[in-house]
This record gives C-alpha cells, structure tokens and sequence, in this order.
C-alpha cells in the first residue's frame, strides 16, 4: 500500500470537509438553521467560479475569488428567501429545514436548466508541479487545498475572535436569547453568518473541483459529508468539527485504498455512528470545558 | 432653559401595555411613568409579571401591544409574534436589560463579555473607560478578566451580567432580581453595587423579591400583582393605594 498517497489525500480530504462542516456548524449553532441549500451553495459557487474562468481569466485567484464570492452571494440569497421570511415563526427548526431544502431543490434544478447536465472542469488553479514533504508525495492541487482551506480557515477564526461582528456571531452561537438583549440584530446577523459560510461553501467548491468536475448536483454528496462531519464533531463546536473531518478525511482515504472507492460512504457512516453511540454529543462533548447555563 | 438644574425628564413612559405568551396575557393594560435619575424598586410575588414587564418593554414576550416611550420615542408596537426581532432598535434607544438568571455566554470570556454589552457606536468606541468603570464597580472582575464565562460562580456571574448592562450607552437600566439565587451576603454587596451606579438623566428599575433589600435605598417601590401596578410607596414602605388619577 502506497502510504505517502493515503496520507496526502486524507490531509487534503480533511481540509475540504472540515471547512464544510465548519460552515454547517456556525450556521446551526448561531441561527438554528441546518442549512439543506448548503450543497447549492457549493454547486453554485463552482459554476460561478467556472464563469470566470471562461469569461475573465484562468488565474488561480480569480477563480478562487469567484467562486468564494458566489458562494458569499448564495448564502445571502438562501438567507434572504429561508431565513428571513421564518426565522421567528413557531417551529423554525422544521421549517429552516424544509424552506432550505427546497431552496437547494429549485436551485439545484434551475442551475440543470440554465447551464445543462454536463458536467464542467475547473482549470488547474495550482499549477500540476509535485513536491515531496517528509517523503509524502504531494501534488500542487493537494498543498493549494491544503495552504488556501488552512489559511482562509484561520482568517475566518481570527475575525470571528477579534472583530466585533466576530463577537457578535460567537454571543448569537452561545445564546441567541441574551444576544437579543444585548441588541446584536438576529436578521443582520443572519446575512453575515450566511455569507461567511457561503464562502466557505464556495472555497470547498472550488478545491474539490480540481479532483472532481462542476455540475448541478455536484454539491449533495459533499453537504453530506460536511453535514455528518458537522454532526460528528458536535454541532456548533469549530474544533470538534476539525478533528471530525481529521478522522473522517484518514477514513475516507483509508477506505478507498483498502476496499474501494464504493464502499466510502458506508465505511464513513459506521465511524459516525460509532462515535455517536459512545458521545451522543460528538467529540466537542469532551472538549466543553464551561458548563452549561 | 433658565435653571441650572437638570429638568426631570420621563425617561420611560408605558401606556396601556398588554403583553403575554401565547393566549396567555400576563401584563394587563399596564400604565407606568419613571423619571430621570429615578431608582424605582418593583415588588411582587413570583409570576405576576414583573419580568415580563420587562421582557414586554425589550420587545420579548410573545406578543405585546400598547405604547412604550422611551426618552419621548415610540419603541412600543402591537404585535402577535417575532419576540427579539425589533429588541435592537430598543437597545439603541438607550434600553439596558439586564435578565434573570444572567443569559449569559458561557464561552466567552469576562472581558469580551463586557464588550458585548457595549451596543451602540458611541458605547463601542468607549469601551475600554466603559469596562474600567464597570471594574471599579466590580473589583473582583478584574482578574477574571480572561476566564470563560461558564467557569465563574453564581455571584461573578451576576456581577458579569449586570456589568455587560452597565457598558451599554442606557438611560434605562432594568435589573430584574439581581439577588436570586445568590447567598445572602453576596446579594447584598451586588445590589450595594447597584445602588452605588451614579444615575445622572438615566433611571433604573430593580425588581426585587426581597424588599428589605430595597427598603429606604430607592426613590420609590412600586408593587406589582396579577399584571398591574397595585401600589406606590416612598422608599420607606409605609404601602398607600394610590388613586386613580
């Protein structure tokens, strides 16, 4: 077995979905919203980035750029048609999720309609130069997701620690009731949080698409994977969601190497259950170091 | 205005107030006025509506209606739903609720805590003469200043709650039961500190179950019973029913 390869696909892999999840949480923990338009979001940042590529030029920036503003647009669009209109009314868990769901339903198929089932490349942002790390084999595409994934990641967290709006997010994630008192607005709010993690959702996009290809229903499989990572690490805790995507990345390239392909998903699923069954709560269980209010 | 001294402004004027969850109404057709640099204690027995009062007046019961001046502006509206969605206009208006049982964050730290409390743009930008004031109101804050939150005792609790209040840029502080559930010896020294805030033009109002507490420390109590006002007394409890005017 080819270690260097597992290694280096299960640190890429990892970065991918963690900052998926991590979109996921925040959104979960500071607006109560599982946002199902996720993977919406993320097809359509990849065709947004496509646009650029084809009509304003193939650099790796501005691909990149677009797709992570397309990905900002998207959140602030789903924000505006599902968060908006409910987030007050009795049951809004339930709701968000159906008025999301069929936000990504409509989206998904509008985009089918609009640039057709074909699927669509991404040019290669990073060059296609391979390096080795302590002897791990590592192809541009790899360190680019792995470097860009970690440092706008990073970026994110610090604001979120630093800024005000950051303070604010984080006050809503922690109890929404007493961020009202405050005066932090939950409508304001939404849009940034939703354009945040668009972004991200676009930042995703566009890594994975230099493995895979842009097509409108590209984004499914990808939610899914964020979603359980999200899950799996704890709704609403960032760290837990890093060390989830850290073990469901190794798994994920463990198991294409061992079994196959195929059998991702299932093997995937078996972790997220075992780790479910023994902390109901997810890994941030252990690591909720303030007891609760 | 031909006198030096400060005019005694209405700080808040409620008229008519009807607020409730559901098809419960708790506050029924409420009229209260307080003036600037008032302390207004407000007594009365467990659910008879003295938080929500107060929740009504932030915009967070379930549904309100009836007219809430603060400072002379309309922040009051008729509503069936949404409690929270307009509370940050109200805010703004110069409103500091600070809520029973704390609400507080418990990842965040005592420091960016107390910033969060500092809503408006004049507020945020003082922060930090803001944050030494609330410290020298709360001594044993100051090295706690980078603990979470969730890891204080109930008292440092209470003290970051009321102090996140205190940052704001308020003319109306409504401290709803700062001794609850504290010992006794602490829920003192927390109410001495909120006798201790200088008022100047704002005015605070501090529900209270213990009225000894209170007694002869504010300007007047005023008691609450099934969702109204029932009585009004000088701050040395000598209880009159006050007519209607």
């Amino acid at each position: 077995m080819n270690w260097s390869f597992v290694i280096a696909n299960a640190i890429t892999l990892a970065c991918i979905y963690g900052t998926l999840a991590i979109g996921i949480s925040i959104t979960w923990s500071s607006l109560g919203l599982i946002n199902m338009a996720y993977g919406f979001i993320f097809a359509l940042s990849g065709y947004g980035a496509w646009l650029a590529a084809q009509y304003i030029s193939a650099n790796g920036f501005v691909v990149m750029g677009a797709g992570i503003l397309t990905g900002a647009i998207g959140g602030m669009l789903v924000c505006a048609l599902a968060f908006i209109p409910i987030h007050d009314k009795p049951n809004f868990t339930v709701r968000g999720m159906i008025a999301t769901l069929a936000v990504s339903l409509v989206g998904n198929q509008a985009l089918l309609w609009y640039f057709g089932p074909r699927a669509k490349s991404l040019p290669p942002l990073f060059g296609s130069s391979q390096t080795s790390i302590f002897g791990v084999v590592m192809t541009a595409d790899k360190i680019g997701a792995v470097v860009s994934s970690v440092v706008l990641l990073s970026a994110v967290l610090l604001w979120m620690r630093s800024s005000r709006r950051g303070l604010e997010i984080r006050a809503m994630m922690m109890n929404p009731h007493a961020a009202a008192i405050v005066g932090i607005g939950v409508r304001r709010t939404g849009f940034y949080v939703m354009a945040l993690t668009g972004g991200l959702a676009g930042l995703a996009s566009v890594l994975l698409s230099q493995t895979y290809y842009v097509g409108p229903f590209s984004g499914i499989t990808p939610m899914v994977k964020g979603l359980s990572v999200a899950l799996c690490g704890g709704l609403g805790s960032v760290f837990g969601a890093v060390i989830a995507a850290a073990l469901l990345g190794i798994n994920e390239a463990m198991t294409s190497v061992v079994f196959g392909g195929q059998y991702v998903l299932i093997t995937q699923f078996a972790l997220i259950i075992l780790i479910l069954l023994i902390r109901p709560r997810g890994i941030a269980g252990i690591l909720d170091k303030a007891r609760e209010a | 205005m031909d006198h030096a001294v400060p005019q005694k402004k209405e700080v808040l004027n409620v008229k008519g107030l009807s607020a409730g969850y559901g098809p419960m109404r708790v506050i029924h057709d409420l009229d209260l006025i307080v003036y600037s640099g008032e302390r207004v204690g407000l007594v009365g027995l467990n659910g008879h509506g003295k938080s929500s009062l107060f929740l009504g007046i932030a915009g967070l019961t379930g549904w309100q209606r009836g007219s809430i001046k603060l400072n002379g502006v309309e922040v009051g509206r008729t509503r069936s739903q949404g409690p929270g969605r307009y509370t940050h206009q109200v805010v703004r208006q110069g409103l500091a609720l600070i809520p029973q049982g704390d609400e507080i964050f418990t990842g965040l730290t005592v420091e960016e805590h107390l910033d969060s409390g500092a809503f408006t743009p004049r507020a945020w930008r003082e922060r930090a003469e803001r944050k030494e004031h609330v410290l020298k109101i709360f001594p044993p804050l100051r090295k706690l200043m980078k603990t979470a939150v969730g890891r204080l005792s109930g008292g440092e609790r209470r003290m970051v709650s009321i102090g996140r209040g205190l940052m704001a840029e308020a003319s109306l502080f409504l401290v709803d039961e700062p001794s609850l559930g504290l010992a006794p010896k602490i829920g003192k020294g927390v109410l001495d500190a909120l006798m201790s805030v200088e008022l100047g033009q704002s005015a605070m109002i501090i529900a209270e179950q213990n009225v000894a507490l209170l007694e002869g420390r504010v300007d007047r109590v005023i008691g609450m019973h099934v969702g109204k006002l029932k009585g009004e007394a000088s701050a040395s409890l000598t209880f009159q029913t006050r007519r209607e005017h």
